[in-house]
Parts: structure tokens; C-alpha cells; sequence
């Protein structure tokens, strides 16, 4: 594991008699996307704005490459970028006048990084505009521009694909991808969109109720061996029937007019040969994988993300 | 790490890039065009006439009043006498005092730093609760600034503004003086009557700059104040809204309540220091220089206290 750019340790927030994050505990290593899922109201939010310090802790310590967010927060804040929800821009002012104005808060952010940026991001035909007449997307994309001007290690993002639409999604979680493999920036998302969660993310954690719940590595659950195989076929019976002894009566179940067998995805051509060689007509086998939407359900226990 | 300086070049963009701003400047450039306008045209109307009778009646008027009323208020007394001795030295040195000079075009100036006080008061109700309504406190906030950085750079930004409106007022004023008067009455002296009981003249630049502070103190007081009820709400219309409520109805509830003793303790029976000028008298008798500024500058610590907690001490949360 490389080495962790941002921790969190014992990480909680009271307000009066309630508790909203309680105890939170983890470290994001350098180029991870890392996602934050939960239902409304668990903490997501509360817990990405204590980061970026605009809610204070109450116990607990945040540190950003080692630098302290609660001792040292100026310079704990030169590591990261945030876009904190749909990224409010000065309406009045064109997209690069707001750009200066971010970048002048960074030292060392130069004029050609300030090109360089808007161009990576696709805005210089428009950058002079005023951001009153920018759409949803063409903010969403300055928001992301402003948020790396200063070449962050940390990037984090609360809910960025509100209000977009699904190219503008695509572009964004493409983007990312880009960001964390060439630049080494490690992302953090909070999203209640599962499927985007499941197409961005590295890994995510689980929130529920302030406390974290379990932290999980997609990657590891797409290579993981143990699926589910479904298989269709002519005569249910008897395919049911061979494919029980095959595998000693164990994970083969017959559901309605399906098969649904647990094992390993490497038996897929086994049984394949097996049903032919039986006289079967086969129909389709194919591999399902449990969704993040079935897995956060068996997490949460059914309470429902919005 | 954020430097102050690019903060202040970053609160001065967002205020002057605000057609909002410029507005407020055409606004005070046609006051002070109409202010000038209205003396020029008074002074044609009323011009002629003979001054010196004019002056030798108003002393008559002065001494019949001393002589009439034995018990006269010695302040009042001293004021008369003064008054008296300044237009004999006018009539001595034949000045008349009614001809305009372009001095007199700044001084009615000064009272324009009320309109002044206002633009500047909307600019500072605004500078922190706009921040919240437009949604970029999130964005303002997450940098390398801390928040007291942040919001030293908004109050300098405010009062650089304050500043420049009251240099624009300063120079235009003094500009439509010598254009319609002429640079003649540049050299005038100003008369007052020092502790010696001798008429002495002093520079009009002097006084006139004196007119202005006295006025400039209340600017700073009403926009602090401003300033602070913007870092307590979080909605612009509100914050706009209340500290104009506050600047306007204060002095005329603080005159209502000036019958009670605790009267004197209030912002608004202080932040007028011309009242211990000579010929004025304060709000209650025993309010003394000393004890007004001793409360104004407790009124600034705590508005500023206020909003420096409010501003860097709770979350932002919505």
C-alpha cells in the first residue's frame, strides 16, 4: 500500500447531544479514487467538511500529508482542492477572471498554468464569458479547473455529478480517472449514485449512522473469483439434475426457469461442455456480479439511499 | 499559503467588477453636481444686497440678546461673543463672508459623506452575507487562508472603498469650487477666536479636513457595525437591510430616549462628535469628549470581536 496522503483518526463531530460522526478512522493512499457512501443524513458531507475545515471537528485529528487540518490550516489547505457541492462561481465575473481569483490565493500559480488548465479541461472558447451565461456543465467543469490550479495531492469532490447530465458525468469520471493515473492525485467522492460511485471508485467506504460501517475495495470484487452463473436451458430438469451431481449438490439452485450456480467464473466453459455433451440446448451462461447497489443494501440493511 | 495583499486584490476585484459599485459612484458624482449646482444658482439669487449692513445688524442682534437675558448660558454667552468679534474683524478687513469661495464648495461637501457613509454601509452589509447567498463562502473558505485573513481582507477592501469615495467627494467638491468660483478664495483664511479672545485666521484646508473627520468617524462606526451584522446573517437583503434600519432610525430613537440617563451609553448618542463643538451642546449634559470616544472605541472592539467570532468560529454548514 502506498503511502497514505490523507488520514483520519478518531474523527468525530457532535452538535449538542447528537452525535453526527462518530469515531471515523481511515487513510487514502496517493492515486486511489475514494469513495464516501451512505444514506442521506449519515455524514458524508458533515465528514468532507470537516476536511476541508468548514465545519470544525470536535475530537479527532485530519492530516494531509502529514500536515495537521486543525493546527496548521493554511498550509494543510496548499494539498488540497475541493469542489463543495455544485461549485458556486462569482456570477458577475467571466470563468477566467474567476480562475485569477482563485489562483492568487495559491502561491506559485502561474498565468500559463491558469491556460494550461483551461485548456485541459475544454474551456477556452468561452473563458472570457461571463458565468452567468455558463450551463450546468461548463460550471461544473470550471469548478473542477479551479479546484487543481495548484496541482492539489488531495482532490475532493461532495456530490459533483448533481445536476449534470449523463455525458457530463462520463466526462468528469473520465477526467478523474486521468487525474489519479497521471498526476498521482488522490480523489474523494461522496455520491448517493451508486452506479457512478461503482464506475469512479477504487474503493469505497460505508457510512451509516455517523460510523463506519465497512470500507470495501471494488477492484478486488470485480477480480474476485465466486460469482454467480446463471444458465438457461431447454430441459430445466435434467440440467438442474447433472449440474447438481457435477458439483455435489453444492451452491446449484434452481430458480423458476434459471440456474444459478456459486462458484468460481472459470468452470463457465466445464459447464458449457458438460450440458452439450448431455444432448442439452444451451441458451446462455453467463456471469452476474453483485451490483454495489445489492451490497450496500446488505450492508445498510435495506434502508434505501435516495 | 495565502498573502493579505492578493486577498485585498480579490475582494477589490469582486467589488469593482460589480456594476452595482459604479452605480454608487455616478450616484455621489451627480449629489455632488447637484449640491454645487444649487450653491452657484442660491448665490446669484441672493447675490447683492449690502453685506456690511447685513453683519453690523446681526452684532446688534447678538448684543440686544446678551443684554436681555441676564441669565444666559455661559457657553452660550461665549459663543455670541465670539461670534461678534469674528464679524467685526470681517467688516475691519473688508471679507465678506457670504461671497462663495471654493471652500465652501467642500464644506457643504462634508455633508455628503452621509450619502457616503450609506453606499459604504451596502457595500459592507454585503461583503461576507453575499459570499453565503451567491454559495461561494464554500469555495472562499477552502484555501490556504484562514478566515480571519479572509476577513481582514474584506474590511481593508470596505474601507479603501470608504476611502476613495471620500477622496472622489474631497476632489470633485474642491473641482466645481474652482470652476465655478475660481481659485480667487484658495488663500481665504478661516476665523476663529482663540483662548487669548483675539481673532486669529487658520488654513481653510485645516477645517475643511476637520469637517470631514468628524464625519468620517461615524463612517467608520456605521460601517464596522455593517460589517458585523454581515457576518451574522448569511443573507445579503438582510444584512442590507438592518444596517441601514440601524443607521437611520438610531439617531432619532437615541434623541426620543435622551430624557433617561442610560441614554448616553448608546452608539447613536455618541457617534456625533460635532455636538461638543462650540455652539452645540451634547446629547446630555454630562457627556464629555473623553467619554464618547472612550465609548466609541469600546463599541469598535466589541462590533469587531463580534464579527470575528461569528465569522471564524461556526460552521458552514448549509
Amino acid at each position: 500500500m502506498k503511502e497514505a496522503v490523507l488520514q483520519l483518526r478518531n474523527v468525530t463531530k457532535t452538535i449538542g447531544r447528537r452525535t453526527i460522526v462518530s469515531d471515523l478512522s481511515f487513510d487514502i493512499p496517493a492515486g486511489e479514487v475514494f469513495g464516501f457512501l451512505g444514506p442521506n443524513g449519515a455524514g458524508k458531507t458533515t465528514t468532507i467538511r470537516m476536511i476541508v475545515g468548514l465545519i470544525s471537528m470536535t475530537k479527532g485529528e485530519i492530516t494531509v500529508k502529514g500536515v495537521s487540518v486543525r493546527k496548521q490550516f493554511e498550509q494543510a489547505m496548499t494539498h488540497i482542492g475541493a469542489i463543495v457541492e455544485n461549485p458556486e462561481m462569482y456570477k458577475f465575473l467571466s470563468g477566467y477572471q474567476n480562475l485569477v481569483h482563485f489562483a492568487r490565493r495559491h502561491s506559485g500559480v502561474t498565468k500559463q498554468r491558469i491556460d494550461e488548465v483551461v485548456q485541459l479541461l475544454g474551456l477556452q472558447n468561452r473563458i472570457h464569458e461571463k458565468v452567468k451565461r455558463y450551463s450546468l456543465g461548463m460550471r461544473q467543469r470550471l469548478g473542477v479547473a479551479q479546484a487543481i490550479l495548484h496541482k492539489p495531492s488531495v482532490l475532493i469532490l461532495d456530490e459533483p455529478t448533481n445536476g449534470l447530465d449523463p455525458a457530463g458525468i462520463r466526462e468528469l469520471r473520465d477526467y478523474l480517472r486521468k487525474l489519479t493515473q497521471e498526476e498521482g492525485i488522490a480523489v474523494i467522492v461522496s455520491s448517493h449514485l451508486l452506479s457512478e460511485m461503482e464506475l469512479m471508485c477504487d474503493r469505497v467506504a460505508i457510512i451509516q449512522g455517523g460510523k463506519l460501517i465497512d470500507v470495501r475495495s471494488l477492484q478486488e470484487a470485480k477480480n474476485s473469483m465466486q460469482t454467480k452463473i446463471v444458465v438457461e436451458s431447454s430441459d430445466i430438469e435434467s440440467a438442474h439434475r447433472l449440474l447438481s451431481g457435477a458439483f455435489n449438490h453444492q451452491g446449484v439452485t434452481l430458480v423458476g426457469d434459471r440456474i444459478e450456480i456459486t462458484a468460481d467464473r472459470s468452470l463457465i466453459p466445464d459447464i458449457a461442455r458438460l450440458l452439450v455433451k448431455a444432448g442439452l440446448d444451451v441458451y446462455g451462461i453467463h456471469a452476474t456480479q453483485q451490483s454495489l447497489e445489492d451490497q450496500f443494501l446488505e450492508i445498510t440493511g435495506g434502508e434505501m439511499v435516495v | 499559503m495565502s498573502s493579505l495583499g492578493n486577498l485585498i486584490r480579490n475582494e477589490n476585484m469582486k467589488i469593482y467588477r460589480r456594476p452595482r459599485t459604479w452605480l454608487m459612484v455616478g450616484f455621489l458624482v451627480l449629489a455632488l453636481g447637484l449640491m454645487s449646482g444649487l450653491m452657484k444658482w442660491d448665490e446669484s439669487r441672493s447675490s447683492g444686497g449690502d453685506w456690511k449692513a447685513g453683519l453690523t445688524q446681526q452684532n446688534a442682534h447678538y448684543q440686544q440678546q446678551m443684554a436681555d437675558n441676564k441669565d444666559l448660558d455661559s457657553d452660550y454667552k461665549e459663543y455670541l461673543t465670539k461670534e461678534i468679534k469674528i464679524n467685526e474683524y470681517y467688516l475691519a478687513n473688508d471679507m465678506n463672508p457670504h461671497a462663495l469661495s471654493l471652500w465652501d464648495y467642500v464644506n457643504s461637501s462634508a455633508a455628503l459623506v452621509m450619502l457616503i457613509t450609506i453606499l459604504t454601509v451596502i457595500v459592507a452589509a454585503d461583503m461576507i452575507a453575499a459570499e453565503f447567498t451567491w454559495g461561494t463562502i464554500k469555495l472562499l473558505l477552502v484555501g490556504p487562508a484562514s478566515r480571519s485573513k479572509i476577513m481582514l481582507s474584506k474590511y481593508i477592501s470596505t474601507m479603501t472603498f470608504a476611502l476613495l469615495l471620500l477622496l472622489l467627494s474631497f476632489a470633485l467638491a474642491f473641482g466645481a469650487g474652482a470652476v465655478l468660483q475660481g481659485f480667487d478664495g484658495l488663500s481665504l483664511p478661516h476665523l476663529n477666536v482663540g483662548a487669548d479672545g483675539v481673532v486669529h485666521e487658520s488654513s481653510m484646508v485645516v477645517n475643511s479636513l476637520q469637517k470631514y473627520g468628524y464625519a468620517v468617524i461615524s463612517l467608520l462606526m456605521y460601517v464596522t457595525l455593517a460589517f458585523m451584522i454581515s457576518a451574522a446573517f448569511r443573507s445579503s437583503s438582510m444584512a442590507i437591510a438592518f444596517s441601514l434600519l440601524f443607521m437611520l432610525v438610531g439617531n432619532t430613537v437615541t434623541m426620543l430616549l435622551s430624557g433617561y440617563e442610560w441614554s448616553k451609553y448608546l452608539l447613536f448618542a455618541n457617534i456625533d462628535l460635532t455636538q461638543y463643538l462650540p455652539g452645540n451642546s451634547p446629547l446630555r449634559p454630562e457627556m464629555t469628549l473623553g467619554f464618547s470616544i472612550t465609548m466609541l472605541v469600546a463599541y469598535y472592539v466589541v462590533f469587531q470581536l463580534i464579527a470575528w467570532t461569528l465569522f471564524t468560529k461556526r460552521d458552514v454548514a448549509a
